[in-house]
């Protein structure tokens, strides 16, 4: 079996919050003279490990706050793991937020171009594929206008289409297949398909438990940082539920 | 410190990097990035604002005019043999607009930028040296604007003039690390903001922008040489159009200086960020 796609080893997550922080560099120049503050030690993960090869998908349940999108951040590359270790292998697709790092100014094609440059991609590559892009967003007619006046559905339409138009070796989906009308929640679970079919692996973090059984093979319950269950993916639904 | 990669190459969050040969790589391998983010920033102000580029022109200019008008009577006659206030005026206020712009945006890119920051790999150091870069190709308009009016007023333009290059590469380095130095307390603390432009004032007004070094007392005039900008601000004018006077030390000073706030920002930076994006 070819490498893993993500490895996690032991990882925790952990960080240090002054009691009644504020949020000016003036309070909390104060406040450190003072010698008033506590710190408090906030543990967003403890002790995860876990594993995913090419073409496996991993939903990821649990309450707001259990350490969900601390999860994506550290796969993301984003953040390092306070102890323990974490290894990706090859390109990462955040479907996270779609739309945050688009600019309200520019046209969609200057958007697709700079979003697929921020991905990662290159930007002559993104100049060709553009009007792809834009046809498979249903936008076409709309690509040379500035984004901001574009409805919100449209924004996340254009976003999904860039981040899934080059097959990545891991997808990171947020809460984001929700998107735009019910002809283009199809389209985009089967464009997912299409990708896990050709050996992306996928982390799904989802409150659709539902969509999770469907699309994933493997499920992680975590609660306030701490991982609940690991394993098949109905097995720990049913716990999860049942909880 | 933990190392600073390419978006595909394989990560491990337990490889070590070299924080400073990494930054650098990473502006490199992210040129394309910096480029597009530069033409965006360009691109943004052009259509946000009904005179578009002329604008970014036109700013300098009516700031030095302004001035001059104050200040014409009084500073002139202090001027060293020869030199013209105009140019003199122009010269400082445009290089100051690159550094005090440029700081702004190397801090605040990371700051906008945090939202897409926190959830892709990118390199925020990149946000904040695109950020300088764009200051920089102002700047580089403004040149236009004093070769013209040096040319006019008679001050000419110095054979040594293509030199201004190293004047822009050093103001680069020296906005990106102040950026990178104070962008996490940006992101952090609403009130940065506020507290920084004071400082900048001071910097600002402790440097020969419009007024000549020679209406300085002694005790002054040491305060205002100690400030790196008005070694810029020397050797700028002397490399431009040959007015005034810029010795070695002046260059000494202001490259050494860009150099070592560049390290201690990029260091900072690398040790401060993690920590920010855990919080977020």
């Amino acid at each position: 079996m070819s490498n893993p796609v993500i490895e996690v080893d032991d990882a925790s997550v952990s960080y240090m919050i002054r009691h009644g922080a504020s949020p000016t560099l003036k309070e909390t120049v104060i406040q450190a003279f003072k010698r008033e503050s506590h710190d408090v030690e906030v543990k967003a993960l403890q002790n995860l490990s876990l594993k995913l090869h090419p073409g496996e998908v991993l939903a990821v349940v649990g309450r707001n706050g259990a350490g969900k999108s601390t999860l994506l951040k550290l796969l993301a590359r984003v953040l390092p793991p306070t102890t323990g270790r974490v290894v990706v292998r090859g390109s990462v697709s955040p479907m996270i937020e779609l739309g945050a790092g688009f600019n309200g100014e520019l046209t969609g094609v200057e958007n697709i171009v700079l979003y697929g440059t921020l991905l990662g991609r290159r930007p002559k590559t993104m100049r060709e594929r553009a009007e792809h892009i834009a046809d498979w967003a249903g936008l076409v007619g709309s690509i040379n206008l500035p984004l901001r006046t574009y409805s919100s559905g449209m924004v996340a339409r254009l976003a999904f289409a860039i981040a899934t138009d080059e097959v990545s070796d891991l997808i990171l989906i947020d809460e984001v297949l929700s998107v735009g009308d019910a002809e283009f929640q199809e389209k985009s679970k089967a464009r997912m398909a299409e990708l896990i079919d050709s050996k992306a692996a996928a982390v799904l973090v989802t409150h659709d438990l539902d969509a999770a059984r469907e699309m994933s093979s493997k499920a992680l319950w975590i609660d306030h940082g701490k991982v609940m269950k690991y394993g098949e993916v109905n097995s720990v639904i049913d716990a999860y539920i049942n909880a | 410190m933990a190392k600073i990669l390419m978006s595909k190459e394989v990560y491990d969050s337990a490889a070590r990097g070299k924080v400073f040969a990494d930054t650098f790589k990473a502006f490199w391998n992210y040129r394309e990035l910096i480029v597009l983010l530069v033409k965006r920033d360009i691109a943004v102000r052009y259509k946000r604002s009904f005179l578009g580029l002329l604008w970014t022109l036109l700013n300098p200019l009516l700031t030095s005019l302004v001035l001059w008008f104050v200040f014409i009577t009084i500073f002139s006659a202090k001027l060293p043999d020869g030199t013209q206030f105009a140019p003199y005026l122009l010269a400082g206020v445009l290089l100051v607009t690159f550094f005090t712009q440029g700081f702004n945006q190397a801090a605040d890119s990371i700051a906008q930028g945090s939202g897409i920051l926190m959830k892709i790999y990118v390199p925020p150091q990149v946000f904040a040296f695109a950020g300088a870069i764009s200051n920089a190709v102002n700047f580089a308009f403004g040149l236009i604007a004093l070769a013209f009016i040096s040319l006019i007023t008679g001050d000419g333009i110095s054979w040594y003039f293509p030199l201004t290059f190293i004047v822009v590469i050093c103001m680069l380095m020296y906005v990106t690390g102040l950026g990178l130095l104070v962008s996490v307390a940006y992101v952090r603390y609403d009130d940065t903001r506020s507290i920084f432009s004071i400082l900048i004032s001071f910097m600002m007004y402790l440097s020969p922008i419009f007024y000549p070094k020679e209406i300085l007392s002694d005790n002054m005039l040491r305060i205002v040489n100690a400030n790196p900008l008005t070694s810029f601000l020397d050797v700028f004018r002397y490399v431009f159009s040959n007015t005034g006077v810029a010795s070695w030390a002046d260059w000494a000073y202001m490259g050494g200086f860009s150099l070592v706030i560049l390290f201690i920002g990029i260091r900072s930076f690398a040790k401060a960020w993690p920590r920010t994006v855990v919080m977020m």
